[in-house]
Order: C-alpha cells, then structure tokens, then sequence
C-alpha cells in the first residue's frame, strides 16, 4: 500500500487511468485484523480449547450446583441457576460453543484437511464424540446429521440415534488411530497425538454412551459397556484431562470464576461435603476449604442453609488440568456395569480399585451395593457432568431438591438464538425443563 | 461579528476577473465608510464589486478602500455591495473613474437574515432566502456564553430535535449528540462533523474497550471488542480537540435532505463549522479569560441509622442490615466530592492586509474536577492558525492548522467494583473510608476488608474503597491532535471558479489505567491496560462552480465536484496483570500480559457530486443534487452508490404580500443519504480472541491454549454483498417574519424512511454460524420543528428577545428482517429495535400488570377478570398463594420478557432571552426534556445494599422470610409505597418492609432480580442551562487608561437547576456514556455538574 495514496488517487484521477486502486487497497477490502488462513495445528488447538470450555463451562457448573456437589449463593445468577431459574438465553453460548468456532465447523475443517493422516483423523473424530455426546447429554434431541452444513435448518435428530451415529463414529476413529499417521503431535495438548492413549478414551466413551442409553435399552447396554471399559483407559497416566497455563484466558474455567468477584457466590454443595466427610474421604482437602470455624460445610440448596457467610469455597489453582474422562471412571463403569450383570467379584475389584487409590477402605464383594458404586463414582468425578448423567440413570446419590421445586431438573433447554431461528427447534413451552426429561431417560428420581 | 471573505465571494457566485490588459490608463480607488443605525462604525463589512470580483473589508473605524486597477477603468456603471452578518445587505451604483470616488453605507438591521450566505457543504453555499431546507445555525457567542469547553455540549438546546446528552461530570467525559432521532442499530448515530470542508472525526473510545477480559464485552460488529459501555471512565469525545473560541458559525443540517450532498456519511445530518479567519486592517488582539467553579448538581440520599450487617445484627457481609447504630456516623454521599476549578484563557490575535490575513489563537483550559484528590483533571491546550492569501489576481491560497494536546485523569465509573460511586453509595454508614491505606501495612481498607493486616494483601476488596478508588488508581490519557487544511481558490472567469481544499486530521490517544494490587475482582493483583488510538484522515476536495444570469429572472449555478477520503484507525494495546513492584503503572512492571491487542481499518472513499440551482423571478429557487459514492466498505457487487437530492424554496411575499408578513417563504425537499457499512464485513477470517464464554464477565478461553497458537472460524458469517444503509427524507415548512421585523417563526415537518438498515442477523448456530450481516432493517422517523423568535423591543439604549425552540421525532422499527428485537447497544439492559416500538426501548421481565401481560402469566388466575375495570398497567398483588408471587400484598413476576421503558423523549424544547440594557446584558437559556425513561438501577441496587434514604424505616426481620420480620407495614399501591393503580387479592394486604422485602423476595432490587420494571423513571427535566449578567466597557476612558478598546466582564451560571421527577443523580446521565446510542441506564455512572463562572475579556 503506498503511503500517499490519496494523492496517488488524485494524481490518477487526472490522468485518467488506475483509478480502481483507490478503492482496491488491500487492506482496505481485506480484514487486516484476523487471519484470512489458518493451519490445521491452529484450528485444531482452537478445537481443543473449545472442548476444555464446553467441559469446564457454565454448563458444568451449572451441573456441580444441580447435583448439589457446588452450590450458588448470595443471590446472584449462580444462586438463581443452583434453584433451577434459567431460561434459553442461560443457554445460548454453551449451545453456540458446540457447532460454531471450535466446534463442529471447526472439527469438520480440520478432518477435511487431515483426511490423508488417519492418526489425526482419528483423534479429530474422538473430540467430535466428545462434543456430540455432551450436546446429546444434556439437550437430547439435536441437529447433527445435518448441522454445520448448506442447510440454514438443519433437523434436529433424536438422542438415541445420535448416540447410535456417534458409536458408529468412534468405531471409525478406532480405526483410523490404528491406521497410523503424523498426527497432530504438540499440538495435542491432551495426549500428544499418542494413539494408544486417544483409543482408549474412544473405548472409556464407547461405554460411557451405552451407559447413556441403560434407561432406555435395557441392561444389555450394560454388557456392551463393560467390554467396551475393559478397553478404555488403563492407567490414571493415560487420564484425558484439560491443559492450561496461567495466562489470563487459558487458566482452567473454575479458577477463572473463584477469581472474579462472583468467585464466592460458588461454594460447597452439602451433599458431597456430607458424604465425604461420612466416609471420612481424604480427598476433601483438595476439593473443598475449611470455613472460618475450621469445618468443612456445605450448603444445602433444599433448606437455604447454613447461613451463606459460614461456607467455605471451592479450592482451584489456575493451572489445574481438569479430568474429564479417567482410569477412575472407567473402572467405576466396570463396577456398575458389572454389578448390574451380576458379576459381584469384577464389581468388587474395580470399585476397590478406586477405593485404595482414592486411600479409602475397600468393601468387600459381598457388602457391596450399588450406591456405594454411584456414591464413589460421585465423591471421585467431582466438578465432572458425567455425575448428572449418572443421577439420571440411577437416582444415586439421593438427592433433594432446591428449596420450592419438586425435582431437579432433567436437562437444560436449547439456546435462545437455536429456538429463534431454526423452526426445527422445540420451543422451550413445549421443553418443559420440570416436566420434559431427554428420550433416553424416561423416569424421573423424584 | 467576523465574516469570512471567502464565503462573501462563494455567496456572491460572480466574480471576474479579466486578463490584464496593458492601457496606459490611471487606476481608480473607491473608498467610504459604513455605519450602521445611529452611526455606528461598522468594521468587517465586505465591500464588493461583483462584476469586478474585487472588494474590500472595512476596519475598525469602519472605513474601506477598494483599488480598481487601471487596465479595468472603463468609465463603467458597476453595482458596489456591503455586507455583514446580521445587517442587510446593501448596493449602490457607481460609475467608475480615474481617481478616487466616495460611496458610503448605512446598514439596517437584519433579524431576519434575509440574504445573509449559508455555506451548505461540500463547497457550495447559498443564500438564505434560497434555502430549501429549515436553517439551524449556531452563533459563535452562543457557544462562547456557553461556558463550555467542548463545542458538542456548547450546542446543548441551540436547536430544535438536535438532542445533546453529557456522560458524566468528570473533566473530560464526552457528550453524544444525535439529531431526529437514531436511524441505526450498528453504524455510528452521529452527525458527521465538517470543518472549513475537512470531516473531522467524533469519536469517543472507551479505554476498557482495551480490556474485553474484565469487561465482558462482545466482539463488535467489524470486529473491534465492545466492552466499555458499563464500566471504566467517561470517556472524551475528539470533537472536544475544537477550541469553541475559535469558532466562526455553525451549520446543523438536519436530516437526509439537507445532507445529501455528503452521501454515504450523511444519513445523521452533518454539522459544518467554519473557523475564525482574519481581515484586513488593524491587528486586532483578543484576551478572554475564565474561571469556574464546579460543583456535583446532587448527591444521593443515604441512610446513618443503621450498620453493615444482616437481620439486624451486625455481621461482615457487603448489606446494611445491620443494627441500629449508636455511634458516630460517615456522610457517605458527600465525602467524595469537592469544588472543581476550570480556568480558561483563550488569546487570539488576527489582522491583515488586503492581500493577506491571518487569525492566530492559543488556547488552554485547566480543568480540575469535583472529585476529591488530585487525580481528576482535563487540560486542554489549542493552537490555531488560520491564513489566506491573494497570490494573483484571481487565486487565493490559504491553509487552516490546529493543534490539541490533552492530558487528562479521569475516574473509574459505572457497573465497575473498583469505580467510584458503587463502593462509595454502598459503603455502610458506620465504616469510616478514611484512611484508604492502612496506616500500618500501607495495604487498601474498604468496607470488606476494615484491617487490612498483611493477610490481607492480594485479597479482593470486593467492592473498592472510593478514596483508593480516587487517590491511587491510575486513569491517564493523553490526546494529540492536528488537523487542518490548504486551500486554493481560483476564480478563472466571470462565471466560472474553483475550489481546492486538501484536509488532513491526525490523532492520536495514549491510554494508561493502573489499578495497584488489592483492588477489587479480577484486579486483585494489580492491573495496567495501556493502550494507543491512531486516527488518520487524508481528504481532497475539488470544486468547480459556474453561474449565468440568463436574464434579470432567471440565474443559476451549478457545481460538480470529486472527493477522495482515505481513513486510518488503529488501536493497539496491552493488558498485564500481578504488580511486580507497587510503582511504576507500567506494563513492564507486569507479571504476565493477557493477548495483545491490535485493530486496525482502513477504509476509502472516492466520490463525484454535482448539484444546480435555478433562481425564478427572485422568488423560486430550485436546487437539485446528485452524489455519487465509491467505498471499499461496500460489497464488491455495489461498490458505487447514488445519492439524489432535490428542494425547491419559494419567497411568496415577493409575489404576494399580505400586510401582516414581512417575509415568508415555503420550503420542501427531498433527499437520500446513507450510512456505510462497518468495514471488513464481507471479509471472511479465523479469530484468535475470544472463543469460549464462561458464566460471569471476566471468565472464558482464547483458542489459544497453553502456548500453543489456536484459531477458529469467525462466529459471524462473512455477508456476501453489503451496500450502505439509505435514508430517504421529506421535509417541508415555512419560515415567515412578521409584526415588521419583530417576529419569525419556522415550522418544519419531515418524514424519513431508512432501508437497507445493517442488521447482524442470528443465524441458527447448529449451521456453524451464528451471525451474518445483511441489510435488511426499514426504520422510520417523523417529527415537526417550531422556532419562534421576538424581538419586542429593539431600542439602541435597551433591547429584549425570546426565542423559543420545539422538537418532537417518533421513530418506528418497521421490520427487522424476522428477526423479533435486537440489540442496540451492548449495555447493562437489553436496549433493543424491536417491530413496531420505537428504536432504543428496553426489553426486560416485570411485575405482572393488567393489560400489559399476558391472561396467563399467573397460573390459575384469569388475570382479565381480576383486571377488569381496572386502568392499563394496574399492578397485580397476590394473595401469596402463587409460585409467581411474593408473599400476600406483593407483586408477581410476568416471565414473558417484554418492553418496558421508552428512553426517547416525547418531545424536546429551549427557551432562551436576552435583556441588553446599555451596556449590560442579561441572558439565560432553559432546556427541556419531556418523557424519556431512564432505569434508575442505582437506587435500585441501594435499596437491596439498605444504604438507600428510603431504607432508613425499616421492618426488623429476624430471618429471610417475611414472616421473620415486624414493622413499617406498607400496601403497595399506597401514596407513599409504590403508588399506582393496583388489582387483585393482595390489594390493601400490608406487608412489613424491610431486608426481607428489599434484598430478599427476589421482586424489588432490579439490577439483581432482572424485574426491571419497577426501577423504570421518568426521566423528563427542564434544566436551567444558562444563565449569565455581562457588562461591556468601551468608554472613551477604557482606551485611554487601559490601552483596550473594549473590556467585558461576564458572571455566569451553568445547569443551576434542574426540575424533574428522576430521583436518581441525573436524568440526563447514561452508564454507556457517549459511547451508548441510546441512553436512560442509570447505574452508579458519575454525577453531573453546575458551575459558576466569571469572564473577563479584553479587545484590543
């Protein structure tokens, strides 16, 4: 760009020749402030990013606050969501972050050009169930078959079949990791384009969508679930946990919310504290800060109490990876499922797997119970939204609802922009967030 | 008052100029003096030879010379003019002979202004009796009287439906002005600003737009992060770099159809201010001084009775509910504020020769704030030089430079934890702010952290100390500005000349906030934000103008031109966080930096225009205009766009008049004018910023992540074809002067359509997007103007005049392409275009009113039949049984989001007066608002805190329910309880009021609820703006004794009183600022001022 363009412009205007530069300059016409193009290593990072937020998010949060292990408090928007007051606007961006940016449209430009290194593919595909599957999760139905695509209304498919399409999709990623590649190396925060630790994830979320689907099934998903567990993450090494560092928009999400001054409005939800301080659980020292008395105490949503200014807050350390799917949970998806086969012993073994690590007591076959499985599965995924999935299917931990609701609520509604524009959406009138529960989960707990 | 030489000979349109021819012949002087009634010199009246395109300008002593060279001495009768602003014009006939002739002038009076020249853009002016258009001009000592250092406010009331709103009192906050009205939801809402033919930007940028971490904004549309409407400082608006000293006349053209000759930037009227220029004659020296004094207009009113605490016992929580207090007591509400001090001196200096003239000023303003500490001020220092020259005969040369340079210290504001006024009007009345600093760890106390031990240190103060707030946070900015331009004049023939103007306008704006570790939030361990606005304009203009007389009847002019504009905007900046040393506010001194910043647009146009005029038996003037626009923000597929104009003004008193008229005109026009598209919509791009919210501002992911470089698609879909939003306007009116000349009144209707409005539409995010920009909104704008203005008694020893100005505009949302409302401002409340409401209403949830929601929005109860009877917005009360509800005798909430403020006035108005006895004059100038809401979320938030006045009488409440709590029993409704009709079984049901009813049920705080209804106000006011006494010496005895010709002492008042019902601050205060379109949000944004100010000044 010459710098005395305007002159060149005037100087043109009387020669009567090149005047279209004037108004062709480059920057002038083309944004100078963002990329025009980006790499596949950039667009998959940013897939990434977009992943620790939708598992670390308001979403999760909102979760914690439901399934009572957190708890919002001093009147403001934390305390409104934790007694269940939110509407499709709540929800707007979490919907957004699933197909836009670092979502879908951002995974599908990077399988298109990783479509010749079947290592990344792979690895692409498996966030891609990650994401998918916690959109089915939490909203049911969705459009997936013909999102982030030509049409401007895309139709929204039911949850069982999305679940379906999804294990068909990780089958595929299996394979194609198995298939070798160059991978995305670095740029793979999580494991470090390490195939092996991407196939067992595949595997861990495999049972994890047959768990989904129990409810609806019937307990042969469990069976499937259990083989498929027994392939998933072998060793806490290989845990699929978030990375971030302590720069100001890369610090784990939870500790980005302590630090604002809504930081206090989140604190300790009385039905995790209680049953960790029952099992006299080592763990709550690092879930949870003593209150000022020195105790551990939590506050209970169904009676307002105790009073907010004696509750302690959440523990986070900005750099703190997030564990989103881990050696914990698949041997307690091995416990359940085995469990709810019949299979005392695999149950037993996989439990106390956990129980030692987690430096509990361990529980003998005989004793053991379904809850103490949910229960354990509880304390250990803490701030984790797969405990509401597991509430969903097994009513465990027993839970009580906010004070003035009859139930918790069995998903979110859709986001306000969604509903606004895509005639295919059900309108939150008829998405009852108190009546309307997702199709794989047809009973309500309360 | 000054007149300008070149526009006398732009007006005239004739010049001449012959080739000079070799006649031994001897050369001719006409000279004379011009007086006006009682004899009076008259200096600075141009005296013309239209034929010859030669003239002169009387001096002081009010004599002229015009040299008629001797090659043009032809023993010819030629017509010589004199004219000066606000006299009539008048012409003799002079036959023209070898030596010295002697033609003199006695001038009348002109209230009228009949034949006076309005410059009327781009190069063209015109006569205003020829104006199609109604006229709003602005007198230079109108804006001087003003007290005001930034000419936007200065025009606060000068005109009808030109609507000016101040951000703030803090020296150096900005003032938005827009005219008829909003015709946009994206693109700017302000009038362009021309000035001596250069567009000069307006812009105001918030410096926490520089920090979209903590301030939670959004991406604006082009790209550019948006996040200072709701906290940081006021911010200044660059129009402020004008010294209003140096201002000469100021044109307002109102609306598409007088502006269409600026195109594709002109859809919100332009505003044309001419500089002061030189003449001939004497040098002429100027020494105007001010001082002022500044004071807050109004504090809140807070309660001293009882302590921080909840349920009546004391406890250490950010509420005032606590005990009653038996100890001493803090005045919150005053302790922050102080007397400013403004001191203002402006020199000028201007004189000439008939060849040359220049006009030189300097400027500088101090302006010391209200707020108590050193760290609030504005300092302004301008340079001016304006000079022409006559190079040849026939070619003027001139050039127009200024200079500004700004330094001010502004104060954190708005929905902001480390603002002033939100620590300070919620610090409980028993805690002392004093002192800021503990006096043993040095660290920051405030009310939730009274010791401040070493413990303590990176601790949140939740909400800041407001003296910490004032004495050691950091707000710095600095402004340079130069802009100006070389002219050239050419008149090459008879009827033809052209104009040349090269105009240039530099900026740029350094930003530096520094909040020390200890502040509050997400500023805990110390913050810096530095940043840097570039603004860079190049602009070229050429004109050239023919005019024929056809016959004594019919004459005209037409005028085609180019213009080239090229604009560079920048901004680059940095956050850091965690102090490493307490000094210095650097970002260097800075543990780790958040992203940098860096945003840039470049945008050029290039543009032809042509416009004729046609004058009819010196009584019908036709204008009509073209413009035709090139902008690289326009879609490739339209990259030109075409702007008509057409008006036509007929003077029917010159065809028939009827005794009562002494002048009367009827006017109507019609003309397009555009908005251009922001730019780079078009342009399809990855982003690196801002990939994941989190729940709460402050929280959220970068595609970036753990160093490694991330980037994902842009939310927004990039528009496939844009074009510029186009304003089509109707105007029509009439302008008459009657009872001889002691009386004119103008009315002006108009009507304006704007089409193709940019809307940034949702787009279903399960397509991948969320957003696309496309023109698709039709917008509509009315409204009448009234002037009238009476000049009762027009002595030479005493003289009164009233004018009375009137405005209303009614805009409509006509469609907004589907989509049910959208946002026009990125603010606290959701402001909105919605269909069939005007633009800027606010969208909230409210209590469930009759007429107003919906015959369900209580279950089990047929609201139609509790309602019947009953007037629309009757309040709904519950017998408590309602999940909806509150408790028995309280309100419900309707969970249907719906409008529930207008914070456009109905109608706006001005009253101003002089009284001249002799040498005094006495002169005032009153401002009106009528309607406009205004959501009072200031006193709302006080109400839940219970420092509010009105929490002072209180329920005791032992528990959280109401049923906890005894004492001050109200039923709402009641004429000191929210009165207003009310329904329903809890009607006359008492409930106690207290804690319970003002933090608890979830109904009354509004900023906390999201029930905004009940903190809507109105926010009319009629403000007494001006008011000021002068008195002129120019006695004999003042020029011997002093050396001065005359001296002028001056005692004026400004916004001294305020009547309105608001019970906030101001109504006139918006927490956006003049960065909000719209207005009427009231949350701990700063207090506004009045001020008192003495003027002396000295001519020479």
């Amino acid at each position: 760009m010459r710098k005395s363009s305007i002159v060149a412009a005037a100087i043109c205007l009387t020669a009567a020749a090149g005047c279209n530069s004037f108004l062709d300059a480059p920057k002038a016409v083309a944004d100078p402030n963002a990329p025009t193009q980006a790499s596949t290593n950039q667009l998959f990072v940013g897939t990434l990013s977009n992943t620790f937020g939708n598992y670390e998010g308001p979403v999760a949060m909102l979760i914690c606050q439901w399934m009572q292990q957190c708890a919002g408090v001093n009147g403001r928007f934390v305390e409104t969501q934790a007694i269940y007051t939110i509407d499709a606007g709540t929800f707007d961006i979490p919907f957004q972050n699933i197909f836009n940016g670092g979502g879908l449209i951002g995974l599908r430009a990077v399988e298109a050009q990783v479509a010749s290194d079947r290592l990344y593919l792979g690895v692409a595909e498996v966030l891609e169930a990650m994401n998918i599957m916690f959109a089915a999760d939490v909203w049911g139905d969705i459009p997936y078959s013909e999102a982030v695509g030509s049409n401007t209304t895309p139709k929204f498919d039911p949850q069982m079949q999305v679940y379906a399409s999804l294990l068909t999709l990780l089958d595929k990623a299996i394979a194609d990791l198995a298939a070798g590649g160059t991978g995305p190396g670095a740029a793979d925060l999580v494991y470090g384009g390490n195939a092996t630790k991407w196939s067992e994830a595949a595997h861990t979320l495999k049972a994890r969508i047959y768990l989904h689907q129990v409810e609806k099934l019937g307990n042969a998903q469990y069976t499937s679930a259990l083989t498929e567990a027994r392939k998933g993450i072998s060793s806490p090494a290989n845990d699929w946990k978030t990375a971030h560092s302590s720069n100001t928009s890369e610090r784990n999400m939870w500790a980005q919310f302590a630090q604002t001054s809504f930081g206090p409005d989140l604190v300790a939800g009385s039905t995790l504290v209680n049953l960790m301080k029952a099992q006299n659980d080592p763990r709550i020292g690092s879930y949870y800060q003593k209150n000022s008395a020195g105790a551990y105490v939590g506050y209970d949503v169904s009676t307002g109490g105790p009073d907010v200014a004696t509750i302690s807050a959440l523990v986070t350390n900005p750099t703190a990876p997030q564990p989103i799917i881990t050696y914990d949970e698949t041997q307690l998806i091995i416990a359940e499922a085995a469990f709810q086969t019949s299979d005392r012993t695999s149950a037993a073994t996989a439990f106390n797997l956990v129980r030692t690590r987690a430096g509990k007591p361990t529980i003998a076959a005989a004793a053991l119970t379904l809850a103490d499985i949910m229960n354990e599965k509880y304390i250990t995924l803490f701030e984790n939204p797969e405990v509401w999935n597991d509430y969903k299917r097994t009513c465990l931990p027993a839970l009580k609802a906010a004070r003035g609701r009859s139930r918790i609520p069995g998903r979110i509604y859709y986001g306000q922009t969604e509903e606004q524009t895509n005639s295919n959406t059900p309108t939150t009138a008829s998405q009852n967030l108190f009546t309307f529960r997702n199709p794989n989960d047809p009973n309500a707990c309360q | 008052m000054a007149l300008s030489f070149r526009r006398i000979v732009a007006s005239i349109g004739i010049a001449l100029l012959l080739p000079v021819v070799a006649h031994a012949q001897e050369s001719a002087t006409i000279s004379g003096h011009v007086t006006g009634e009682g004899g009076i010199a008259l200096s600075g009246v141009a005296v013309s030879i239209p034929e010859l395109g030669l003239g002169g300008i009387t001096r002081d002593d009010g004599s002229y010379t015009v040299a008629v060279p001797s090659a043009r001495v032809n023993r010819q009768a030629v017509t010589v003019t004199a004219r000066r602003v606000g006299y009539k014009p008048k012409s003799a006939r002079v036959t023209i002979n070898p030596g010295t002739l002697t033609q003199d002038f006695v001038l009348e009076a002109n209230p009228l202004q009949l034949g006076e020249v309005v410059v009327t853009g781009a190069g063209t002016s015109t006569e205003v009796e020829k104006l199609g258009n109604v006229r709003n001009s602005v007198s230079p000592e109108l804006l001087v009287k003003s007290n005001e250092a930034n000419v936007v406010q200065a025009l606060a009331g000068k005109a009808p439906n030109v609507q000016i709103a101040q951000s703030s009192g803090d020296p150096g906050a900005g003032s938005k002005i827009t005219i008829r009205g909003l015709r946009t939801i994206n693109g700017d809402v302000e009038p362009l600003f021309i000035i001596d033919g250069v567009p000069m930007n307006n812009s105001t940028f918030s410096t926490t737009n520089f920090n979209p971490i903590d301030a939670g904004s959004t991406t604006g549309v082009g790209g550019q992060d948006v996040g200072g409407q709701l906290e940081g400082t006021s911010a200044p608006n660059k129009m402020m770099d004008l010294n209003p000293a140096d201002i000469e006349s100021v044109e307002i053209l109102k609306g598409a159809a007088a502006a269409a000759i600026y195109g594709a930037r002109a859809a919100n009227g332009v505003i044309l201010v001419t500089t002061k220029r030189g003449r001939s004659g004497q040098t002429r020296y100027s020494l105007r001084s001010s001082g002022t004094n500044d004071e807050v207009t109004k504090t809140y009113p807070l309660q001293r009775k009882y302590g921080q605490g909840q349920r009546g016992v004391a406890a250490p929580i950010t509420r005032s509910w606590g005990q009653e207090l038996t100890g001493d007591t803090f005045d919150h509400a005053k302790e922050a504020f102080d007397t400013g001090h403004q001191l203002d001196n402006t020199l000028s200096v201007s004189g000439g020769n008939e060849r040359t003239t220049f006009y030189l000023s300097g400027n500088y303003n101090k302006n010391q704030g209200v707020f108590v500490g050193p760290n609030n001020y504005f300092d302004r220092a301008t340079a001016r030089l304006n000079a022409s020259h006559h190079l040849t005969e026939g070619l003027t040369v001139g050039g127009n430079f200024s200079f500004a340079d700004t330094r001010g210290h502004m104060t954190q504001r708005g929905n902001n934890v480390n603002g002033l006024l939100l620590g300070l009007f919620r610090t409980p009345p028993n805690f002392n702010n004093f002192p800021w600093l503990d006096p043993k760890t040095g660290l920051h106390r405030s009310y939730m952290v009274p010791d401040a031990t070493l413990e303590t240190a990176g601790q949140t103060r939740v909400f800041n100390n407001p003296l910490f707030t004032l004495n050691e946070e950091l707000n710095d900015q600095k402004g340079n500005r130069a802009f100006g331009n070389i002219n050239a004049e050419y008149i090459a023939n008879t009827w033809l000349k052209f104009n040349y103007t090269l105009g240039a306008d530099y900026a740029q704006d350094e930003r530096l906030e520094g909040c020390p570790a200890e502040c509050s939030d997400v500023a805990v361990t110390g913050r810096i934000t530095e940043g840097r606005i570039t603004d860079y304009q190049l602009d070229h203009n050429l004109t050239g103008t023919a005019n024929w007389h056809l016959n004594a009847n019919v004459a005209g002019t037409v005028t085609l031109g180019q213009n080239l504009n090229a604009r560079n905007y920048r901004t680059f900046s940095v956050v850091g966080r965690g102090l490493i040393a307490t000094q210095p506010f650097s970002i260097i001194n800075t543990l780790a930096r958040d992203p940098a910043s860096d945003y840039q647009t470049e945008i050029h146009n290039e543009s032809y225009f042509g416009q004729a005029t046609l004058d009819l038996y010196n009584q019908l003037f036709l204008t009509g205009a073209l413009r035709n626009d090139g902008s690289t923000t326009f879609g490739r597929e339209n990259r030109r766009s075409l702007f008509p104009k057409a008006s036509a003004a007929w003077t029917f008193t010159n065809a028939y008049k009827p005794s009562v008229l002494t002048f009367g005109k009827l006017r109507v026009s019609y003309g397009e004018a555009g908005q251009e598209p922001q730019p780079y919509l078009t342009s399809p791009t990855f982003s690196g910023t801002n990939l994941v919210g989190g729940i709460s501002q402050g929280t959220g992911f970068t595609p970036t992540q753990s160093g490694l470089g991330g980037l994902f698609t842009s939310f927004t879909k990039p528009a496939s074809s844009l074009k510029p939003e186009r304003t089509k306007e109707l105007e029509g009116g009439f302008d008459i002067g009657f009872w001889g000349e002691k009386a004119d009144f103008s009315a002006t209707w108009y009507r304006s359509k704007t089409n193709d409005v940019i809307l940034v539409l949702s787009v279903a995010p399960s397509t991948g997007y969320s957003s696309e920009a496309k023109n698709g909104g039709v917008f509509s704008n009315s409204g009448t103007e009234l002037s009238l203005n009476l000049r009762p008694i027009t002595k030479t020893n005493y003289s009164w005049d009233l004018g009375l100005g009137w405005g209303r505009n009614k805009s409509n949302v006509d469609t907004l392409s589907g989509a049910q409302f959208l946002l026009t401002d990125n603010g606290l409340l959701k402001t909105v275009a919605q269909q069939g409401f005007p633009l800027g209403v606010i969208r909230s949830l409210g209590w469930v009113r009759c007429g107003i929601s919906p015959n369900d929005a209580i279950s089990g109860v047929d609201l139609a039949k509790v309602c019947a009877g009953a007037p629309k917005g009757a309040l709904y009360l519950s017998d408590g049984s309602n999940d909806e509800c509150g408790d028995a005798g309280m309100p419900c909430v309707d969970n249907t989001e719906r409008v529930i403020a207008d914070p456009n006035p109905r109608w706006t108005g001005n009253a101003h007066t002089t009284i001249r006895y002799k040498k005094f004059e006495l002169s005032g100038l009153v401002d009106i608002k009528k309607g406009g809401d205004v959501w009072n979320g200031t006193r709302g938030a006080l109400l839940s805190y219970g420092t509010h006045k009105d929490t002072e009488i209180r329920a005791k409440c032992t528990g959280a329910a109401t049923s906890t709590c005894t004492g001050n029993e109200h039923a709402m409704g009641d004429a000191d309880f929210y009165p207003q009709p009310v329904v329903g079984p809890g009607k006359g049901v008492k409930f106690p009021v207290g804690e319970n009813w003002y933090r608890n049920s979830g109904l009354a705080a509004c900023p906390f609820t999201g029930i905004d209804d009940p903190c809507i106000e109105d926010g009319g006011y009629v403000k007494l703006r001006e008011i000021s006494l002068g008195y002129t010496f120019d006695q004999p005895w003042v020029a011997r004794s002093l050396g001065m010709s005359s001296v002028e002492l001056r005692v004026a008042g400004r916004n001294l009183k305020t009547w309105t019902k608001y019970t906030g601050l101001d109504p006139e205060t918006t927490v956006g600022g003049s960065t909000s379109r719209v207005g009427g949000t009231d949350y701990f944004n700063l207090p506004l001022t009045r001020s008192f100010v003495v003027t002396v000044s000295l001519n020479r």
